[in-house]
C-alpha cells in the first residue's frame, strides 16, 4: 500500500532484524519486516540432505578477493525468514567483558562504545527466551546471575574425544552453551518446541523447530504481536525525503517495484548486504567507513581419524567448548579465541576435505570412506580491522541489474600468529585423543564490520544506539555494527543488541 | 572393508526417513541419462574423462553423472554465493579450462587428453593443480584454482549422491526415530557396520 505511513520497516530478518522487530511490535508499533528469502516450513521443506537444503544459502554471487579470500554462501550467510540462523550451529557462548577493549588491553584494534553491562541483561534474557542449554556454572566469564534455561545437551563422539586430549593436556572443557533444545520448552506467543534428536543437522535447517533459529522463535512472537513480515521482498533503495530523512523503502516483490513510507527503518541484512545496500544508494557515508573495518573471525578446523567409530552426523554439532584460551599466557597476539568440538556433515566434509587437501582419485575416496570415524575441533578467534579488509561495488551486474559486492580479505600478523597458536594445541589434543591422519583447513568465518559503532561520527557509521550519524531516523542491527570481532560466536551478541537497539529507540521516540 | 551396499537404498523405502528426504534422494538416485545443455559435446566428452580421474567409479558401478551435474548448474546460471575475484564467471572458466586441459596434454604428449593413458593424464591435472603446467591459456586462468573448483564441484555432485553416501557409510537421512545412540562405538541398528573384503 503506497499510501499507509507504517512505524518502522525492518529489513531483513535474521540475528539482528528478528529480536528488534518482536520488541517494537510488542510496543504495539506498526511494524512491517521485508525478506528477501522464502518463509519456509521447516516439517515439510525442509530434507535431512545437504544439496537439498542450499536454497538456505544466500547464492548471489559475491567475488572475493585479497589475499585470504572469504568463501560465502555454506560458510557464511543465510536466507530466507530467520535469516543465517536458519542453518547456524547455534553456538551461543557470552562474549567477555574484556572482548569489548581490546584498544584498551592490546593498544590495537577498537574499543566497543558499551560496557559488559549494557548486554548482559539482554544476554540474560535472549537465552532465556531461546532456551538455550548449557552447563550451570558456566567454568568462563563472569558468574551469571541465572543458570542457562535448560541443562545441556548429550555430548556426541567428536566432542568425548576432545574431552580426553584435553583432560590429557590440562585443558578445561564444558560442554558447550548451544542455543537448541535439550528439553521440550514452551512458551506464550511462541508455543511449543521439542527436544533436539540429536539429528546432526544444525548446520542446515532444523525439522522440528528444536534449534532457535529465528523463524520458530523471534518470528513467531513479533507475528504473535502483530507484525507483518513479507518474504521473497528484495529492497534495493531507501529512499530520503527534504529534510533527509528516509521516507520510503522501495523493494521487489514478484517481479514487481512496490513502495512502503515509513517512519523509521530499521537495517538488519547482515553485513555484506547492508553496506552494499547503502553505498548503492549513497546514504549515510559521510564518514567513508561504510564497508571499510571488515573482519572475519579465525576459524582454523583441525580434523583427524579415530579407530572409534565416531559417526559425526549424531548428535548436536557444537557439543563441547574451552574457553582457556581466551588470553592465553604469553601468547605473542591481542585478542584470543576459544576452542569447539565439531561434528559435520558428509557432503560438507568431503568437499573441504578435497578443496583443502587437494586429494583426488583412489586417495580421496580412501579419505571419504573414513568419514565415520573423523571428528574435528575449531577455534573462533578474534580479528582486527585493517585497511585492507573492505568491500567495495564491482563493475560486474548481479540478475537485478545491482553491482555484486568485492570483499577484499588479507589475514593480518596478529591473525597467523593466533592460528599458529591454536594449530598446535589442538593438534597436541588430537595427538593425546589418538588421531591419525590429522589435517589442517586453514579458514575465516563469519563476516563481521562494515558499520561499525561508535561516539565519533568522523569515524563511526551508527552511535552506539545504533543510530545512523547522518539519517536520524536509519537504524542498523546486525553482524555489521560490531566495532570488533570479539572471541565468541556473534549470533548471541547480535540479539541482545539488537533488543538493546530497541529499547533505546522506544525510550526515545515511541 | 568396504561397508555394505544397499543401505541407503532400503532405507528409503521406510517410514524412518522424511516425505520430503525421500523425495529429494529419490530423485537423484532415479535420473535419466542427462544431455548435455550448456556444454558442446566434445567439451562435454572431455569433461566426464576429466572427472573419471578425480572420482574413479568402477566399471560395474551405475556411474554418478558428475559432468551433467555440472553442466546443469551451469545452464540454469546457478551460483554457490561466491567466486574468487581472480577467476572469470563459472561459465567461461570451465570452458577456457577445458580448453587448457586439452592445450596442456597436447604439449606434454602431443596427444588428445582422452587418447592418454590413466597415469598420463593424472601427470596433466596434477601440472595444473600445482600451477606449473604448459600453455597459453594458463596465463588467463590461474590453473591451480580452476583445478581446486573443480575438485571442490565435482567432489560435492559425486557425494550428494546416495550411492556414494552408502558406500561411506552414511545414513543420516534415517533420522526419524531420531538419534539415541550418540557415544563413540555407539550404534543404533540401523547404522551399517564395516565388512572386510
Ligand atoms: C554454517 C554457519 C554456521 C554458523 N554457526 C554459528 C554459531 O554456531 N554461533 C553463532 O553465534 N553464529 C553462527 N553463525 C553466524 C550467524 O548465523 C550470523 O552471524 C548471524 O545470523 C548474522 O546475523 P545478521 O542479522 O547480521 O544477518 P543474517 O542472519 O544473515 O540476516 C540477514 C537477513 O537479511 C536478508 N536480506 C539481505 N539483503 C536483503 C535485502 N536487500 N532485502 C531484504 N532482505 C535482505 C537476508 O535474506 C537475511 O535473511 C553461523 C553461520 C553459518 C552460515
Ligand atoms: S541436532 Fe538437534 S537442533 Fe540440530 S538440527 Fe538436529 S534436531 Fe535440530
Amino acid at each position: 500500500m503506497l499510501t499507509e505511513t507504517v512505524d518502522a520497516v525492518v529489513i531483513g530478518t535474521g540475528a539482528g532484524g528478528a529480536p528488534l522487530l518482536a520488541r517494537l511490535a510488542a510496543a504495539g508499533l506498526k511494524v512491517v519486516a521485508l525478506e528477501a528469502g522464502k518463509h519456509w516450513n521447516p516439517a515439510t521443506d525442509f530434507a535431512t540432505d545437504e544439496k537439498s537444503q542450499e536454497k538456505l544459502f544466500w547464492n548471489d554471487e559475491r567475488l572475493s578477493a585479497g589475499n585470504d579470500p572469504l568463501p560465502f554462501g555454506s560458510n557464511n550467510s543465510g536466507t530466507g525468514v530467520g535469516g543465517s540462523t536458519l542453518h547456524y550451529t547455534a553456538y551461543t557462548p557470552r562474549a567477555q567483558p574484556d572482548d569489548l577493549q581490546l584498544r584498551t588491553d592490546f593498544g590495537v584494534g577498537e574499543d566497543w562504545p558499551l560496557g559488559f553491562d549494557q548486554l548482559e541483561p539482554y544476554y540474560d534474557e535472549v537465552e532465556q527466551f531461546l532456551g538455550v542449554s548449557g552447563p550451570s556454572p558456566y567454568p568462563w566469564g563472569p558468574t551469571r546471575k541465572r543458570a542457562y534455561a535448560l541443562g545441556p545437551l548429550p555430548i556426541n563422539g567428536a566432542g568425548q574425544l576432545m574431552e580426553r586430549g584435553c583432560k590429557t593436556l590440562g585443558i578445561k572443557t564444558s560442554p558447550a552453551a548451544n542455543a537448541a533444545l535439550s528439553a521440550g520448552y514452551y512458551q506464550e506467543g511462541v508455543g511449543h518446541r521439542p527436544a533436539c534428536a540429536n539429528r546432526g543437522f544444525c548446520q542446515a535447517g532444523c525439522t522440528i523447530g528444536a534449534k532457535a533459529s529465528m523463524d520458530v522463535t523471534y518470528i513467531p512472537l513479533a507475528i504473535h504481536h502483530g507484525a507483518e513480515i513479507r518474504p521473497e521482498s528484495f529492497v534495493t533503495q531507501l529512499v530520503q525525503d527534504a529534510s533527509g530523512r528516509i521516507s520510503e523503502v522501495i523493494y521487489i516483490r514478484n517481479g514487481q517495484e512496490e513502495r512502503q513510507r515509513c517512519r523509521f527503518v530499521f537495517l538488519c541484512a547482515g553485513t555484506v548486504e547492508t553496506a552494499r545496500l547503502l553505498l548503492m544508494n549513497n546514504l549515510a557515508n559521510s564518514s567513508g567507513q561504510v564497508g571499510r573495518n571488515l573482519m572475519a573471525h579465525t576459524g582454523l578446523q583441525i580434523w583427524g581419524e579415530f579407530e572409534e567409530d565416531v559417526r559425526p552426523y549424531k548428535g548436536i554439532p557444537g557439543a563441547l567448548i574451552s574457553e582457556d584460551t581466551h588470553r592465553p599466557k604469553q601468547a605473542d597476539f591481542a585478542g584470543g579465541y576459544l576452542l569447539q568440538s565439531i561434528g559435520v556433515m558428509p557432503l560438507t566434509y568431503i568437499s573441504q576435505m578435497a578443496r583443502a587437501r587437494g586429494i583426488w582419485g583412489q586417495d580421496l575416496k580412501r579419505a571419504a570412506l573414513a568419514y565415520n570415524h573423523v571428528a574435528g575441533i575449531n577455534i573462533l578467534g578474534d580479528c582486527l580491522p585493517y585497511e585492507q579488509n573492505y568491500l567495495e561495488l564491482s563493475d560486474e551486474k548481479d540478475i537485478r541489474g545491482l553491482p555484486k559486492p568485492r570483499i577484499y580479505f588479507s589475514n593480518g600478523d596478529n591473525e597467523k600468529r593466533m592460528t599458529a597458536h591454536a594449530d598446535k594445541i589442538m593438534r597436541d589434543i588430537w595427538d593425546a585423543a589418538g588421531a591419525k591422519n590429522v589435517w589442517a583447513f586453514p579458514r575465516n568465518a563469519h563476516v563481521i564490520g562494515t558499520c561499525r559503532m561508535g561516539t565519533d561520527p568522523a569515524k563511526a557509521v551508527v552511535n552506539p544506539d545504533g543510530q545512523s550519524f547522518d539519517i536520524p531516523n536509519l537504524f542498523i542491527s546486525d553482524n555489521s555494527t560490531f566495532p570488533s570481532a570479539l572471541s565468541v560466536n556473534p549470533a548471541l551478541t547480535i540479539m541482545a543488541l539488537s533488543l538493546r537497539t530497541a529499547d533505546r529507540f522506544l525510550e526515545k521516540y515511541k | 572393508m568396504h561397508y555394505p551396499e544397499g543401505t541407503v537404498r532400503s532405507l528409503l523405502n521406510t517410514n524412518q526417513v522424511t516425505k520430503a528426504t525421500r523425495q529429494a534422494l529419490t530423485e537423484r538416485l532415479t535420473s535419466p541419462a542427462y544431455q548435455p545443455q550448456f556444454f558442446s559435446a566434445s567439451e562435454f566428452a572431455l569433461l566426464q574423462a576429466i572427472c573419471d580421474r578425480l572420482l574413479p567409479q568402477e566399471a560395474d558401478d551405475k556411474p554418478i553423472d558428475i559432468a551433467g551435474g555440472i553442466d546443469k548448474r551451469l545452464f540454469q546460471n546457478e551460483s554457490d554465493g561466491w567466486r574468487y575475484d581472480t577467476m572469470p564467471a563459472d561459465g567461461d572458466a570451465y570452458k577456457l579450462g577445458l580448453a587448457g586441459v586439452e592445450e596442456t596434454a597436447q604439449l606434454f604428449f602431443q596427444q588428445a587428453f582422452q587418447q592418454l593413458a590413466g597415469s598420463q593424464q593424472d601427470d596433466v591435472l596434477l601440472n595444473i593443480q600445482r600451477s606449473v603446467a604448459p600453455g597459453k591459456t594458463w596465463e588467463h586462468l590461474p590453473a591451480g584454482r580452476f583445478f581446486e573448483e573443480l575438485l571442490t564441484e565435482a567432489t560435492h555432485i559425486y557425494y550428494s549422491h546416495p550411492l556414494a553416501q552408502e558406500a561411506i557409510g552414511y545414513v543420516g537421512m534415517a533420522d526419524v526415530p531420531t538419534w539415541q545412540r550418540i557415544s563413540l562405538n555407539e550404534l543404533e541398528d540401523r547404522e551399517p557396520r564395516k565388512v572386510n573384503g
